[in-house]
């Protein structure tokens, strides 16, 4: 009982820096102390790799040659596309969702006051996650597929020019489908809407725009991610669609104006 | 010290607080009283910055809580013991918490020994029971040994072991120093663990009295008489001026005559009396009239005469 007496006379005032390293840890160990993130984590690794060697070997035993757009890298990244981005994404959406259903955002709310540090700590931390992974699972996913497909001699080697950027480019990938899916949660703040919200997003809006009429269906479906996406992870990038370049700005402009919308909200609004 | 003025909180239509005002000083446990819905959760949410008020201001230590640095070591909250995530372990839940504010390691397995959760650090906390989760939350609570400590309703569902823990805590703290805000509906709850009281009904400040100046305050003071001629001793009773209200089991609820002169008036009269019991106002009691009173919406003295006193 004694040990509750004592009263700090700590009045020095932290550094900026030692205070974001505060942010930083805190959500690290949040996110470290949860197991069902590594299970999750590991489960979107298996499956990710499951479906990319399933990948390969089709298109190693088909007699006919695989169209251009399903040449080189790409073909890499056809089971990563879905396996690896959804859950990824989906613990991405529960970084808030879990805290808004439990109400540990308060208690978040009341160690962080400055909302806006929260946020960037999830992001900082579940972006730089999802990036780790999202390049480990890229190089993998190559070496893997490329493996398969060099019997065929259909592979690329990644002394090619253009392909260890395009695999470079699918951890980026990953990484901003997380914090997409992020900010989703913080706004949202309910899991399941957010989940749909964020694969809406993701995946929705490119499939929307297949749907409309010729002129429209790339000019709209080139600013989607999974557009863009293709773009910067394929050899040959589409004329129709935006270049490289332009695709990778817009696979960052999804996720920034994500957390600049989260960032908006969560600071004018109560806690939930 | 928590120092509140003119809070106000409107969602939409509904006034939640209502122009609040008083201070929570240091040294002493100030129990924050009112009826299920009076506002005071919503009141340390706005204190603790968690909602934005409609105007006012609370203060902590004469700043906004939004812009305190490393809050966490000036104020230690315990709103809702149930807002954890169950897969954590109670180790990790508070050590998160500690690392947010750059409060030392070493400090956790300090506070899980003094809210006796040592032997469960390692466990999930989706295992625990309710009362052990009050003692986890109140353990995050004194993590950063903030001068100032508010909690919400903190004995609700605990057993006799842990209400008397948390009781015998909230002294010690006061009685070191700290600022201790502690709400509850529960007014016998108050009444043993506060020494100061503010009341609130619908929003708006009732009462901010020492606990004991409510009893006094109250001033339904009577003598419990049972006799086997009650009628004969009422009617000696009430010509001599006190007022007498029969009690449904028997005996004579008599004001207005102190115990020595009802026994001596029934002496003289050869009644014997079987039972003469002093009774002071109940402090449950004194808090159903005030907060009977915020119902009707009237002004309050009460609250005007302790301030200027204090």
């Amino acid at each position: 009982m004694t040990a509750v007496a004592s009263r700090t006379g700590q009045r020095v005032v932290p550094s900026l820096a030692a205070r974001a390293r505060d942010v930083l840890v805190f959500e690290w160990v949040k996110l470290r102390s949860v197991r069902s993130n590594y299970v999750t984590l590991l489960l979107a690794a298996m499956a990710t790799i499951g479906a990319t060697a399933v990948v390969a070997q089709t298109i190693a035993s088909t007699r006919a040659a695989p169209p251009a757009a399903l040449t080189g890298v790409t073909v890499s990244f056809l089971g990563y596309a879905e396996y690896g981005v959804i859950p990824v994404s989906v613990l991405a959406v529960l970084q808030f969702t879990s805290e808004y259903t439990t109400g540990l955002i308060r208690t978040t709310f009341c160690a962080v006051p400055r909302r806006w540090a929260v946020l960037a700590g999830k992001a900082a931390i579940t972006g730089g996650a999802a990036l780790v992974a999202g390049e480990v699972l890229a190089f993998i996913c190559f070496f893997l597929t490329q493996a398969l497909l060099s019997g065929r001699h259909r592979g690329v080697s990644l002394t090619q020019p253009g392909v260890p950027g395009a695999v470079l480019a699918g951890g980026f990938v990953l990484c901003a489908c997380a914090l997409t899916a992020l900010s989703l949660g913080a706004i949202i703040r309910h899991t399941a809407g957010a989940i749909a919200a964020a694969l809406a997003a993701i995946y929705g809006l490119a499939v929307l725009c297949m749907v409309l009429p010729e002129p429209w269906r790339y000019d709209t479906g080139r600013f989607t991610m999974p557009f863009a996406a293709f773009q910067v992870l394929t050899m040959h990038p589409q004329p129709d669609l935006l270049s490289p370049a332009v695709s990778m700005l817009v696979l960052a402009a999804w996720p920034a104006a994500a957390l600049l919308a989260a960032g908006l909200v969560i600071t004018t609004r109560d806690a939930g | 010290m928590i120092e509140l003025n003119g809070l106000t909180k409107r969602f939409g239509r509904v006034t939640a607080v209502d122009d609040l005002s008083f201070t929570v000083r240091p040294g002493r446990v100030t129990g924050f009283l009112g009826p299920n819905g009076a506002g005071k959760t919503t009141t340390m949410r706005l204190i603790l910055g968690l909602d934005v008020p409609t105007s006012g201001t609370a203060l902590v230590g004469g700043r906004r809580y939004r812009q305190l640095i490393r809050p966490l070591r000036q104020v230690g909250s315990l709103l809702d013991a149930t807002a954890v995530h169950g897969a954590r372990t109670a180790y990790d839940h508070l050590l998160s918490v500690a690392v947010s504010n750059g409060i030392r390691r070493s400090r956790v397995p300090e506070v899980l020994e003094l809210a006796g959760l040592d032997s469960v650090a390692a466990h999930r906390i989706r295992g625990f029971s309710l009362g052990m989760k009050h003692r986890l939350g109140i353990a995050a609570a004194l993590l950063g040994e903030p001068p100032v400590l508010m909690f919400d309703e903190p004995v609700n569902g605990l057993d006799a072991d842990g209400v008397r823990w948390v009781r015998q805590l909230l002294r010690q703290l006061a009685a070191n120093g700290h600022t201790v805000l502690v709400s509850s509906h529960l007014m016998g709850e108050m009444a043993l663990t506060a020494d100061h009281l503010i009341v609130i009904g619908r929003g708006k400040l009732i009462a901010d009295v020492p606990t004991q100046s409510l009893t006094r305050s109250s001033g339904r003071a009577d003598v419990l008489v049972r006799s086997p001629r009650a009628s004969e001793l009422a009617e000696l009773l009430t010509a001599r001026g006190a007022a007498v209200t029969p009690e449904p089991n028997g005996g004579l609820a008599v004001t207005g005559m102190h115990a020595p002169a009802i026994a001596d008036l029934a002496a003289a009269h050869g009644i014997a009396v079987h039972e003469l019991v002093p009774r002071q106002p109940s402090l449950e009691q004194a808090y159903l009239d005030l907060t009977a009173e915020s119902t009707e919406y009237r002004a309050t003295s009460t609250a005007a005469g302790a301030e200027a006193g204090s």
